[in-house]
This record gives structure tokens, C-alpha cells and sequence, in this order.
């Protein structure tokens, strides 16, 4: 998906066609339990209990009155049936309202209006909510109105268009049933009720599944298994499983959403042949799976039949004459000791996938209190984060970058730290990671940007307006071109984007999209500079280094550490050192911490600039310039 | 059986026009229950008030200026268009009505429902749809004035009537003539069932803040203080508005911060958005346009704002704009009953800042709305304001775009 406009539009999408065809699948089981009622009592009984009785609880109302023209002139009503003995028999004047109800229209009125033509009842005194429906019965006009009682709300639009539907099919079953029937009747309207069967069990799948795979959808299963649960005796075991695939979107980047669609179908079909029939899966978002044992003895019994699945999932799927190969990550939580409702292991077992996701990818974790607590932290950490956000608790620090024989200066980076309401100063490593996948890290962009802004004039007398400043830039923000596009705006604004370098990582350059294609020549075309950051340590790929211009190449702190005593990253820091040259990059070392790493950079390669605590540690701005930012 | 012709002439003389309008209007077969007119603010209301009156004695009436014009399935009307919607159907009801918004906008909009679904011979009924055209400024109150009488059981879909250069030359037209200070009410019981969407092309940029003072709101006398809202926001997160404003668009209201003025171009590209409600997770937002920075960094708005709401900064571009309106018009023939086989034609309401953004590209937005509506018959004006229905609730809100479709 594009972004969070496509994703919201589908959400919507998704959720009106779901709406529907529940809200159908209702209406056509309604219409059919009103038309047996009808249908099924013999010439001595009343049609009309049996459909009152379906129709009241759809309708919430709290009375159903049927009236009928006296004779087969025009003239006044009477009520020939109701759930409220009192009325029947009740003579009724019939007003423009009534009129137009026999005339075919449907109407529901507004709370507080005059019943015009009501009889004095003590039953009907009062205003109340009224929906008509037009209604033959035999050979006469009729009506049904339906009633709230005083304190409801009105009816809405989904009651009339329900009305709609059951008095035409209403009108039918009354006239074929009172006026003798012949064979040929009596065939039809069978066949219609049949029709209506098959229509509403269609409708209720339809409703109830994942088109693509035909498993449950998410509002099914957590209906099937809160329906178990609420069955299950104690000392009964069941678990929830929630899967989610490892890196589904790159397999529909790469080969696209059809082959995407048809590993999805795969995985179902591959989980449905490893499960019981007492078991359940359910599909509930795009490659996120719930799988319910029921019932397991003992965990050791429930683990050997996750890790079969889990198993299962990591062995290829032909697609299309491909080989594509994919794994899942999941979590378990178990009923009754980690929740007693499908939301809480749900959630559960999700923390549980999560911990699989960020440590043990494509394996499987068991909720625990331990794990619990952890999420909770989490959730307060991302509420924290919000507030941060919000608050503007981020600030810039700087970094040295400088010239490794005369330690001179020659630029900075530029990080952001987070110093909370207590003035605790949080490093990245504790929040930047949650911080992107809440999708925050553009306003933190921002801010670093607001803040460089103003401090530039001052950082510029204590450094010289030739100083350069590197923004960190990650491979998600990379790719989306209007915040690229602000970004560069921004810099550009401030009279001096040669002094500005965008850090962006191995990533950003191999994403499909934009990046290349527009990102990178705006970047290009407003005189910003562009440094590959962390280099060495992702895809380090030659043909992506070819086909872009960059100034500069950093070389990971990973390689870097001890380089003079690893010979195979000193083989490999010469070959980025004389790509660099060949490329017309210049070369920067990173994490310089120790003394020697420094004399061997020195001596023995032609490296002139590096970065990292031997040199510099980051200092907040508002501490470099003496005033806050 | 529902059937929709529009007819749309261009022509800065108003006689002229209207000219050409009996000329096509008479080629037309179809007597109208209710008659949509819109036109470019330069043109003689009452002109066209005695056009439509004299020639559609019976039909309901509603409309007003739109800003530069209207836009049919025939393209974009342009300068010195006038658009006609007409709805024929035998076997509806229809009915409009008018007033003057005065001091208490909320209880005229209630009279004016009331007198509109008298007119349809509908009193005491439900409709299907209720259609206003406003003049700008009171929205909220008008929409809370029509909810106390259906709430949200019926959708309230419409748009605030817009001048050519934001200068309060708006107006519009009911059953009794033109108006300045007006609202216009048509309710709908069509036979052949109606579709609505009401969205917008807009996606937050990553900044929020939370509004901590709002402009003064009189209370009307009551001693009661309750939340405040205004359409004036005066600090988010205790700080001048503008400034911090400008800081979320990256300074496109710099050279404005101290002067003040009109920033409405400036942040067509950059409105402020509501939260409205999540659907799994995904957030949905109503939106506000700033509209002037005043004294001492306050930004009004032409949506109003309550104190203690968290408003984000949101971000939208041409290309969305334009492909937006097409997928808003395809969503509510969607949402007809029978689908959009099912579709008679349709309404549409374009908020007047983003055409001024679209430009020279608008004939591409009125060409992608008749391709979703089936190059079936449509009117499109452009407001200052749009209201419709959003998450089971009838609220106002700037930069949107709103569509009902009509079944057969």
C-alpha cells in the first residue's frame, strides 16, 4: 500500500462491505423466520404472532400494530392485529399519513409529532417513535406500524430500507396464503423461501470469511471463540496462537501482490492441513493468522504442535512455478491462566509474536507474566513517547567530526536525544526504534531541524560557517517524497544547504519507489550533500553504488572497532577505502573509541576524517551555544 | 423512477446567460421535484431567482454562488458559469425552505427543517437526506439545530456558499429569493434510494500539538461556561498559534507571522486536522482551514476548534486532490442500494481552497468525478465549508468533498 490514505480508504472500504453484507444477512434471516411464521400456522391460527416475535427484537420496538381497511372501500382502519391485546379491534381515522402508508410508501417519523388518526388509547397516549409499512391483507390495504416506547430514539434509515424488504415479501405470503392457493402458488413461494435460505446462508458466509483464503475474518472468530469459551468447563485447556508472516510485504514488493495473494492462500491451506477439526484459524489482517488448539493436555503436547506448524510454514511454497520461501512468527497464550476472553489472549499472544518478531524471527514465544509487564512498559513507553512528541522534550546533540592528524574540526552530526520532564536524557538506542514504528519520527525531524535553524548563527561564530552538519534521514522517511521534499525546502530556507548533509543508509538507496527517482536529484538539485551511512554493515551493494552520487561514505563502527588487530576488516576497510577514491567519495570512520584505532587509521590508511568518543562525545546543543533551544 | 439532468451555460452577462439557459432548459424533457442552481458570484441573483422561480413553479429550490463557477459531467463550467441540477421524480416527496441565520442560527435551522419538510408534505417524517447551503461562519450551530431534530438518523450533507476572492460576496438562494446571511434546507424522500461519501485528500505530516486557548465565546447569557470552541485558536501547547503553525508547514507563513492577514492560500497545502475516530487503528480526521493570522499569533479558522483538542498537521498535494474527488463520487454510487448500475447521477461539493490549489488542473477533477459517476448526469459547485457524514456523525469541516449519488 502506498501510505495511511490508501490504508484508511481500504479500512473504510472493508468495513462498509462487512456492514452490508452483516446487515443483509440479518435482514434476509429475519424475513425468513417472519415468512415461515406466516406460512407455516394452519387457517385457524394467528399469522401474526410468529411475525411479531421475529420482528420486534430487529426492529427494537416494543409494539406491532396491524390495520386493515374495514371493507374493500375506502374508510376508516381497524386494528386486526397487535402484541398489545387492548388495541385490537381499536378503530383509526385515516389521516394523510396513513394514506400515503397504503399508498405503498414506507415513512418513519420524527420523535415528537402528532399521531394523527391514533384512537384514544391509553396504551398508544403520548408521542412515540412510529415506523409504517405498507401491508395486503387478503384482498384489502393494510398497514403494520411499529412502535418504541417513549424514552427510545427514533428509527433510522437501516430500519426503512428493512421495512422495504419485508413488506413487499409480507404483502405476498398473506395474499397466496388467504386467497385459496393453487399448486403453482404454493410451488412459488416455496421456491422463494428457498431462495431466501440459500441467499442468507451465502450472505452469512460471505460475511463471516476472508474472501481470499475463506478462513473466518477477524469479527468471526472472535465471535467463534468467545462462543467456546463460554462453554468450556474448568480444568479445560486451550490455546491461542497469534502468526504473523516475516517480511510478507518484501515477498509483494518483489513478486508482486497476485504471487502475495497466492502465498497467503498457501499458508492457509498449509495451517488448515496441520490443525484438528476441533481446532480454529482465522484470518484477521493482511498476513496476520489466529490459530486456537482446543483442546492440549499438556504444554509439551501444544509445543510439538506449534513447532510443527511453525515448521511447516518454512518449507517452500511453489507459486507460479517459483520457489518462495517465508517463515512465521508466533506467539501463544493460553486459556484460562493468561485471559478468559478472545481480546485478552489475542493481545496477549500478540505481545508473545512480538518478542518472536523483534528477537527470535520465525520462531515461537509463550506469553508470561515476565512478557506482560514488558508490554505494559512498552505501552506506557509509546504513551511517553507521544507526550514527547508533543512536548517537544527532544533535543539535538552534536557530534564532532574531525580531521584525525590534527583533530581540527571539519563538521558534525547531528543526533537527537530525549531529556524527559526529570532532565533524564534518553539515548536513541531506547526509543528510536518504537519511535518509527509509531510513525513519529518525521515531527522529530522537525524539531531537529527547528533547532539547528535557530542555533546555526550561534554554532557558526564558535565554528566557522564552513562547519557541515549531517541530519540522520531513515529509510522509511527516505522513500516518502513529500516529507523528503519538505525536508530539502526547509534546508534550502535557510540560505546555506552546502553546509547540510543528509545520513542515509544502504537502505534507503535499495528501496523500490521514489527515492532514486525523485528524492535524490531534489536532493541533488537544492546543493544538499549526501552521506551513506553505517556502510558495511547492510547490502553494500556495488551496482546501487554505480548508479548514484553520493560525497560520502561511513564506514560502520563495527569495522572500525579494533581494526588494528582484525586483519580481514583492515582487507575490507582497504577495498571501501579505494571504492571510495574510485567513486570520488570521501571516507569517514566511525566509533573511533581507542587510541591505537586511530594510529593504525592514520598510518596505515589514507583516511583523513573521523567520528567517535576518542575525538568528541555528543554534547547538546543548547549546552554548546549556552542557551536553551 | 428518478431521472437527473444538469445544464450548464457560461456567460459573465447574466441576461445572456439565462438565455441560454431557457434555450437548453427547453430542449430538456423532465419536470423537476427539485431544482439545485448554482453560479459564479458575479452574477445577478435575482436574475436568475425570477429565471428558475418563473420557469420550475413547483419544484423545490435551493442553491447559491460557488466560487469561480461549477463543474458538470460536460467539464468545468468555469468564470461566469451557472449550473442548473434538475431531479425528476414522480414518485418521491421534496420540499425546501429558507431562512435568515440571525443572532440564534441553531433554532432557525430548526425552523428552517421544519418548514422544508412541510413543503414536501412530509411533516413530522424522517427524510431521507437533508441538503443545506449556508452562508459561511455558523455551520456548527446550523448543524446542531437540524440535529436536535433527527440526530444523526439521517445524513446532513452540504456545502457553505462561496465568492470568487473571500471577500463575503457569498449568497444564497431559496424557495423566497437570494440571501446574504441565509440557509437553505431541501429534504429528500427519493424513490429510487441515495448514496453519500464525504472524505478528504489530506494525510497527517507527523506534528500535533494540543489547543490550550481559544478566541472569546459568548455564552450566551446562560452563566454556563462549558468547554470552550472557537474559530479562533489562540495557544497550542501554551504558545502563539502562528508561530507554531508555521513552525509544523517548515515556515510557509514566515513572512506573515508579525503582519498578520490572509494565509488561506498559504494553507490550503497545510490544514489543521481533527481526530474523528479510528477504524482498526487507522485514524480519521475532520479538517480545519486556517484562514488569517491576528493579533498576537492567533489563527482563525473556518471551522470551529474546542479547547483541549489535539489538532495535527496534515499535508496534501495536487495529484491527491484531484484523484480524491473521483474516489468520493465512486463511494457513494457504491453506496447505493443496487450499487452504481443503480445510478441516476449525483452532487457533488468541491471546497472552493482546494480548487484554488488545483488550478489550471480542474478539468482533470471534473473529468475523474464523471468517470466514477458513469458520465451520468452531476452538478459540482465549490464551497467555503463542506458538512456531511463522517464515522455515524453529521459534522462540518474545510478542505473536504462531499457526494451523493441519486438511484434510479
Amino acid at each position: 500500500m502506498e501510505g495511511a490514505e490508501e490504508l484508511r480508504e481500504t479500512l473504510v472500504a472493508m468495513r462498509q462491505e462487512i456492514g452490508l453484507l452483516r446487515t443483509e444477512a440479518k435482514h434476509a434471516n429475519l424475513l425468513l423466520e417472519a415468512l415461515d411464521a406466516m406460512l407455516d400456522v394452519d387457517g385457524r391460527d394467528d399469522p401474526f404472532a410468529g411475525v411479531f416475535a421475529a420482528l420486534l427484537p430487529v426492529f427494537d420496538c416494543t409494539a406491532a400494530i396491524v390495520l386493515t381497511e374495514s371493507t374493500a372501500q375506502r374508510g376508516p382502519l381497524k386494528c386486526i392485529a397487535s402484541n398489545r391485546t387492548s388495541v385490537i379491534g381499536s378503530v383509526w381515522n385515516s389521516g394523510r399519513k396513513l394514506e400515503k402508508v397504503l399508498a405503498g410508501r414506507i415513512l418513519t417519523t420524527l420523535s415528537a409529532v402528532d399521531n394523527e388518526g391514533w384512537p384514544d388509547l391509553d396504551e398508544l397516549r403520548g408521542s412515540q417513535a412510529a415506523l409504517y409499512l405498507p401491508l395486503g391483507v387478503r384482498d384489502r390495504r393494510g398497514l403494520m406500524m411499529l412502535l418504541r416506547a417513549r424514552d427510545q430514539s427514533g428509527f433510522d434509515r437501516t430500519h426503512v430500507t428493512l421495512a422495504r424488504k419485508f413488506s413487499l415479501l409480507a404483502s405476498h405470503a398473506l395474499a397466496a396464503k388467504h386467497a385459496s392457493q393453487t399448486e403453482a402458488e404454493s410451488h412459488r413461494l416455496k421456491h422463494l423461501a428457498e431462495e431466501l435460505k440459500a441467499s442468507k446462508e451465502a450472505l452469512t458466509f460471505r460475511a463471516n470469511h476472508d474472501q481470499l483464503t475463506g478462513l473466518p475474518n477477524r469479527s468471526y472468530i472472535a465471535e467463534l471463540v468467545n462462543r467456546t469459551l463460554a462453554h468450556k468447563a474448568p480444568g479445560h485447556k486451550v490455546a491461542l496462537a497469534f502468526l504473523d508472516l516475516d517480511d510478507f510485504k518484501r515477498v509483494n514488493d518483489f513478486y508482486g501482490h497476485t504471487t502475495g495473494d497466492l502465498l497467503l492462500k498457501g499458508v492457509a491451506q498449509r495451517l488448515r492441513d496441520e490443525i484438528r477439526d476441533t481446532d480454529m484459524i482465522g484470518r484477521i489482517s493482511g498476513d496476520e493468522f489466529v490459530i486456537v488448539f482446543d483442546p492440549f493436555e499438556r504444554q509439551a503436547e501444544l509445543s510439538a504442535v506449534v513447532s510443527r506448524v511453525s515448521a511447516e510454514l518454512q518449507k517452500p511454497f511453489r507459486i507460479e512455478g517459483q520457489d518462495i520461501r517465508t517463515s512465521g512468527s508466533i506467539g501463544v497464550a493460553l486459556w484460562p491462566v493468561h485471559g478468559h476472553d478472545y481480546d485478552t489472549l489475542r493481545s496477549h499472544a500478540d505481545a508473545a509474536m512480538y518478542r518472536t518478531k523483534t528477537a527470535y524471527k520465525g520462531s515461537v514465544t509463550f506469553f508470561s507474566p515476565a512478557l506482560g509487564r514488558e508490554m505494559s512498559e512498552r505501552l506506557s513507553l509509546e504513551r511517553r513517547l507521544r507526550a514527547a512528541l508533543s512536548e517537544r522534550e527532544f533535543h539535538c546533540a552534536l557530534q564532532q567530526k574531525v580531521d584525525l592528524r590534527t583533530h581540527r574540526i571539519v563538521g558534525f552530526e547531528v543526533l537527537v536525544r530525549w531529556v524527559d520532564s526529570h532532565g533524564t536524557i534518553h539515548p536513541p538506542a531506547q526509543f528510536l526504534q518504537l519511535a518509527g514504528e509509531m510513525g513519529l519520527l518525521d515531527g522529530i525531524t522537525d524539531i531537529m531541524l527547528d533547532i539547528m535553524g535557530e542555533a546555526l548563527p550561534l554554532l557558526d561564530a564558535q565554528f566557522g560557517a564552513d562547519a557541515q552538519y549531517s541530519i540522520n534521514i531513515s529509510a522509511a522517511q527516505a522513500t516518502k517524497t513529500p516529507f523528503m521534499q519538505k525536508v530539502v525546502r526547509r534546508i534550502a530556507d535557510s540560505g546555506r544547504p552546502e553546509n547540510f548533509l543528509l545520513e542515509l543508509t544502504e537502505e534507503s538507496f535499495l528501496a523500490t519507489g521514489t527515492f532514486v527517482s525523485e528524492v535524490l536529484p531534489l536532493i541533488r538539485e537544492a546543493g544538499l550533500g549526501v552521506s551513506i551511512d553505517d556502510f558495511g554493515t547492510g547490502y553494500s551493494s556495488l551496482a546501487i553504488l554505480a548508479d548514484i552520487t553520493a560525497d560520502e561514505l561511513k564506514v560502520d563502527r563495527s569495522l572500525i572497532t579494533s581494526i588494528h588487530q582484525r586483519p580481514r576488516s583492515q582487507s575490507i576497510l582497504r577495498a571501501i577505502e579505494s571504492l571510495g577514491a574510485s567513486l570520488n567519495m570521501s571516507v569517514i570512520a566511525e566509533g573511533v573509541e581507542t587510541a591505537e584505532e586511530r594510529h593504525y587509521l592514520l598510518n596505515s590508511t589514507g583516511i583523513k576524517t573521523g567520528q567517535g568518543y576518542l575525538f568528541h562525545k555528543p554534547q547538546l546543543v543548547r549546552e554548546i551555544i549556552g542557551r536553551p533551544t | 423512477m428518478v431521472a437527473l439532468k444538469s445544464v450548464v451555460v457560461s456567460n459573465p452577462s447574466t441576461a445572456q446567460a439565462l438565455s441560454e439557459l431557457a434555450r437548453a432548459v427547453d430542449d430538456i424533457d423532465v419536470e423537476p421535484r427539485l431544482v439545485c442552481v448554482f453560479y459564479d458570484a458575479d452574477h445577478d441573483d435575482s436574475l436568475i431567482f425570477g429565471f428558475v422561480r418563473k420557469r420550475f413553479v413547483d419544484a423545490a429550490l435551493l442553491g447559491g454562488t460557488s466560487c469561480g463557477g461549477v463543474m458538470s459531467e460536460a467539464g468545468l463550467g468555469g468564470a461566469g458559469s451557472i449550473g442548473l441540477l434538475l431531479i425528476a421524480d414522480a414518485d418521491g416527496d421534496y420540499g425546501s425552505a429558507a431562512v435568515r441565520l440571525g443572532p440564534d442560527a441553531s433554532d432557525r435551522a430548526e425552523q428552517a427543517l421544519h418548514a422544508a419538510l412541510a413543503a414536501a408534505d412530509c411533516a413530522g417524517e424522517l427524510p431521507e437526506l437533508i441538503w443545506i447551503y449556508q452562508a459561511p461562519a455558523r455551520e456548527e450551530a446550523v448543524i446542531a439545530g437540524l440535529r436536535r431534530v433527527v440526530g444523526d438518523r439521517c445524513p446532513i450533507i452540504g456545502g457553505s456558499s462561496a465568492d470568487n476572492s473571500v471577500v463575503g460576496n457569498w449568497r444564497q438562494l431559496g424557495p423566497e429569493g437570494p440571501m446574504t446571511d441565509g440557509l437553505v434546507v431541501a429534504v429528500l424522500f427519493s424513490s429510487g434510494g441515495i448514496g453519500f461519501a464525504f472524505q478528504n485528500g489530506y494525510e497527517p505530516s507527523g506534528a500535533s500539538g494540543i489547543v490550550t486557548r481559544v478566541g472569546h465565546v459568548p455564552q450566551n447569557g446562560s452563566g454556563v461556561i462549558a468547554k470552550q470552541s472557537a474559530r479562533q485558536i489562540t495557544a497550542i501547547d501554551g504558545e502563539p498559534a502562528a508561530e507554531v503553525y508555521n513552525r509544523w508547514t517548515g515556515g510557509v507563513l514566515s513572512e506573515k507571522i508579525h503582519a498578520g492577514g490572509s494565509i488561506l492560500a498559504e494553507t490550503t497545502m497545510y490544514p489543521l486536522g481533527i481526530d474523528t475516530g479510528k477504524i482498526d487503528g487507522v485514524t480519521h480526521y475532520r479538517l480545519v482551514h486556517p484562514d488569517q493570522i491576528g493579533k498576537d499569533g492567533a489563527l482563525s479558522t473556518f471551522a470551529a476548534v474546542e479547547e483541549g483538542t489535539r489538532i495535527y498537521c496534515m499535508r496534501g498535494d495536487r495529484t491527491r486532490l484531484i484523484q480524491r474527488a473521483g474516489k468520493v463520487a465512486a463511494a457513494a454510487a457504491q453506496a447505493l442500494p443496487g450499487g452504481s448500475q443503480n445510478l441516476a447521477g449525483g452532487l457533488i461539493v468541491y471546497c472552493g481552497g482546494c480548487m484554488l490549489a488545483v488550478g489550471e488542473q480542474m478539468p482533470q477533477v471534473a473529468a475523474a468525478v464523471s468517470k466514477s459517476l458513469n458520465d451520468m448526469p452531476f452538478m459540482g459547485c465549490f464551497t467555503f465549508g463542506e458538512q456531511g457524514w463522517v464515522l455515524d456523525r453529521n459534522v462540518h469541516g474545510n478542505l473536504m468533498i462531499s457526494a451523493v449519488a441519486f438511484g434510479r
